[in-house]
């Protein structure tokens, strides 16, 4: 591994395929999947459109001793724990690194309580709780008094891109020897005014997401988290830790285009993968497959193609989105996790969702579960409003 | 005010057109690209638009494609869907 | 590595422009306009600090404002003026990043968004609304107007949003990911907010007697908006830079010990009248350093900070320290500063604490490291 290559010791994952990493990759090899109208709130929309929900009474979502936080700050929490765990570490010893915390997110930052402000307008004095809740639930400040964390404490709010910036940037702390430990990642719940806010965009589908498939209607919400336990080279040795991979190289780039299209030759997002992959040294041939962005969008999926296929021809890419739906601030997050997993197993599962090639796009995605044997892969995500970035995240095959 | 002066009105005041009066709207200019120089942020919008000045609801966008190409063929869609 | 402060923009209570801020920093100005709340008592007017952004028009044609909200247009206003500043509008920008800190993000927006759909139903959210109404609009709407092409980057931890930023502003540079980056804060007023503010702390004891901020047990803060942007390079890349250079950026939280900070140094605390806030101040302001606190000049906001940081510039450009406008100090051993006086060759430290103790640090350096 280069020197600029950061470790990865330790991974937590929630969102509807499963409560742990584990159970997740389990769901996605699988192939299982299973959006549905939405449970936690109604909609007037005559017709309806299927999320990826996590059950909110799952016994991770429960903190005891921390009451009145949003979801998306419990979701983060479970994550965090998970991640913690796998890494080995406990609070005491946290407490005495120099640690922080850098995580994504969009609903959690929005303070969009609908029941309150339809109370407001209504003269009707609402109870103020919501708003109190709201100014308690930055997904970073929330770990940071979770773990009792004073390091450097950053919550990102990069749209769709979120969770990828939040382990890019975290990776750079360890790097240039700010942190010993970075918890990085991303966090968001479904919510009723985030659902209305992409119908009214009309890119989302009211079957289940296919994405890069010719029948593609538009993206399903999901929701959940992720969180990554970055550590110091000489944290990990010290303590005789293996890493179950590295952050390589992480990539940014604006389009600069337009507020919800991507550039439709993808300018940004070739910029993000060059820059990515020329800071993690590797070429295109190490590459043993693309977590692609793929939403199931019209034109997320055609710039995507045609970009991954300039680049990387014939390199396998999915979105495993089919699985998740779209996890907004969280989705980053996610898709290094199971980056990260799917390198450990040597193996990626099909893009959920695909049947039918589109003529429109040069290449299709993975079509049924396969191995791969490379120790590289590339997670990239296109965010609302045009920001690219992309990771690039390598294992160490021999050592495991 | 007839379907085409209602919808001028309309796509001025909504889409925060300042510099432009409903009168001067071409009924066959191109609403899209060239002409008014609408994007698809605006397409989305007019949809839901439509939808509340006139009632008329826009499935998908290519149907809505079709009927966006001009007052005049966007009258017509309104029209045609208020006779059903 | 130290950080070139290349130009300023600022838009607030106080006006528009570093000229404005500077008169009313001179003038001990605290420009406050009235605005309506609405409470179950009926509507109650509230002072508040308003920015005016139709300068805007000045930079960018109408046509191109249509669908822009406040928000965006306070970041656009504040990006211009500040790269109008370092005499850079018509530079190349393709290895530019851009990042902004946000308190509340477009909460005008959010709640229009909110008010297209709560009584006519789902069918009618605006797109344009909810596309607007996410924090990173700002850096979408700047970018696409001013071609940058570098990464974006919006942060939000409330009041620590303007370190938590700038400590990734150092951070791309010091990595060679940018050569320059614009660096900017907004917060925006809305009718919830002031709603909130009324719930929250009711009505003010000394209503009327304005902010003041130094008497850390009062509850006396008035709600601001405004944006502060900044274009920064690396040091070996500012040249001249008259605004001087920021030296670090610390984060933390509020523990057993006392704050630290360098000796001879000027101090600027963001202590804005919140009682919570000024409860942290009065405990861990170190009484060693001559300090001024200038919130009366622009309000409470999260990103007031970068007000500070502004006005530190401003400091080092003009060589003196601005009067602290408000003088009443409840806690007898810290050394307001009520007078203008030289700033020397001090550092300048801006230092905000939040209503939880977490704090965060900005220091700044009026000479380079290596003086002709």
């Amino acid at each position: 591994m280069r020197s600029s290559s950061v470790a990865i010791t330790g991974l937590g994952c929630l969102c509807a395929p499963g409560n742990n990493l584990g159970e997740c990759m389990v769901s996605l090899f699988k192939g299982d999947r299973e959006p549905a109208p939405p449970l936690r709130f109604t909609s007037s929309h005559s017709g309806s459109y299927p999320v990826f929900e996590v059950p909110d009474d799952l016994a991770s979502l429960n903190h005891k001793g921390i009451s009145d936080i949003s979801l998306t700050a419990r979701l983060a929490l479970a994550a965090a724990h998970e991640a913690v765990g796998d890494a080995g570490l406990d609070r005491e010893w946290l407490r005495s690194k120099r640690v922080g915390i850098c995580m994504g997110t969009t609903v959690g930052s929005a303070m969009n309580n609908e029941a309150f402000y339809r109370q407001y307008c209504r003269d009707e004095e609402p109870d103020m709780a919501p708003i109190t809740r709201f100014l308690h639930s930055n997904p970073a400040s929330v770990l940071a008094r979770e773990f009792d964390l004073t390091g450097p404490c950053q919550t990102v709010v990069n749209a769709c891109s979120s969770g990828t910036d939040a382990v890019g940037l975290g990776a750079f702390w360890i790097q240039s020897g700010l942190c010993d430990i970075v918890l990085a990642g991303g966090a968001d719940e479904l919510c009723h005014v985030t659902y209305n806010g992409f119908i009214s965009l009309m890119i989302t589908d009211d079957l289940p997401c296919k994405p890069f498939d010719r029948e593609r209607k538009g993206l399903n919400l999901g929701e959940g988290a992720a969180v990554l336990v970055l550590e110091s080279e000489e944290c990990r040795r010290n303590r005789k830790k293996q890493a179950r991979a590295f952050v390589l190289g992480y990539g940014a780039s604006c389009d600069a285009y337009h507020l919800t299209a991507p550039h439709p030759q993808g300018k940004g997002l070739r910029r993000a993968i060059e820059e990515a992959m020329e800071l993690s040294g590797s070429a295109a041939s190490d590459l043993a497959f693309i977590n692609a962005h793929g939403t199931g969008t019209k034109d997320n999926d055609r710039v995507e193609a045609q970009v991954l296929n300039d680049l990387f021809p014939g390199i396998p890419f999915l979105s495993t989105k089919g699985y998740t739906g779209h996890t907004l601030g969280a989705a980053g997050a996610i898709e290094a996790a199971f980056t990260v997993a799917c390198l450990e197993e040597g193996r990626v599962p099909k893009n959920a969702g695909f049947a039918t090639p589109d003529p429109d796009l040069p290449a299709s995605p993975v079509q049924s579960g396969m191995a791969v044997k490379e120790t590289v892969a590339l997670s990239e995500s296109l965010a609302f409003g045009g920001h690219n970035a992309v990771l690039v995240i390598g294992i160490e095959r021999g050592l495991l | 005010m007839t379907i085409k002066e209602k919808l001028k009105k309309m796509i001025v005041e909504e889409l925060n057109l300042e510099e432009i009066q409903p009168e001067e709207i071409d009924d066959d200019a191109p609403l899209f690209g060239e002409g008014l120089g609408l994007d698809s942020l605006d397409a989305v919008e007019l949809v839901v638009l439509v939808e509340k000045h006139f009632g008329v609801e826009i499935k998908n966008l290519d149907k809505g494609r079709i009927a966006f190409q001009s007052i005049n063929s966007l009258a017509a869609f309104i029209e045609e869907r208020n006779a059903q | 590595m130290r950080l070139s402060i290349q130009g300023v923009g600022v838009v607030g209570g106080f006006g528009c422009g570093v000229e404005a801020l500077n008169h009313a920093l001179a003038n001990r100005e605290s420009r406050t306009q009235s605005v309506s709340v609405k409470t179950a008592q009926g509507m109650r007017q509230m002072p508040a600090f308003l920015a005016d952004t139709s300068k805007i028009e000045d930079f960018v044609n109408k046509k191109a404002l249509r669908r822009v909200d406040h928000y965006s247009k306070l970041a656009l206003l504040g990006a211009y003026l500040a790269l109008e500043d370092a005499g850079q509008l018509e530079a190349d920008r393709q290895r530019m990043g851009m990042i902004i800190a946000t308190g509340y993000g477009a909460s005008r927006t959010t709640f229009a968004f909110l008010d297209s759909f709560k009584e006519d139903g789902d069918k009618f959210s605006s797109p344009t609304h909810f596309s607007n109404s996410v924090h990173n609009a700002a850096v979408a709407n700047v970018s696409m107007l001013l071609g940058i092409t570098g990464p974006g980057l919006t942060v939000s931890q409330f009041e620590i949003s303007v370190s938590s930023a700038l400590f990734t502003v150092r951070n791309w540079l010091k990595e060679g990911r940018v050569d320059s980056v614009l660096f900017g804060a907004i917060d925006e007023y809305c009718d919830v907010l002031g709603y909130c503010w009324h719930r929250f702390f009711g009505e003010q004891e000394d209503a009327g007697q304005g902010m003041n901020p130094l008497s850390f047990n009062l509850q006396s803060a008035v709600p601001g908006e405004g944006a502060a942007f900044f274009l920064l390079t690396r040091e070996e890349n500012g040249g001249q830079s008259p605004y001087g250079f920021i030296e670090a950026v610390e984060m933390g939280r509020c523990g057993k010990e006392k704050l630290e900070v360098p000796e001879e140094v000027m101090l600027i605390i963001g202590a804005d009248g919140h009682k919570k806030c000024g409860s942290y101040y009065k405990r861990y302001v170190p009484e060693i350093a001559p300090t001024v606190c200038y919130t009366p000049i622009y309000g409470s906001l999260p990103v007031g900070s970068a007000f500070d940081l502004a006005i530190a510039a401003l400091s080092i450009k003009n060589k003196k320290v601005f009067p602290s406008p408000k003088n009443g100090c409840d806690k007898p051993g810290i050394k307001i500063v009520s007078n203008e006086q030289a700033l020397g060759n001090r550092s300048i430290c801006c230092l905000k604490i939040g209503g939880g103790g977490e704090w965060g640090k900005m220091t700044l350096a009026p000479f380079p490291l290596t003086r002709p």
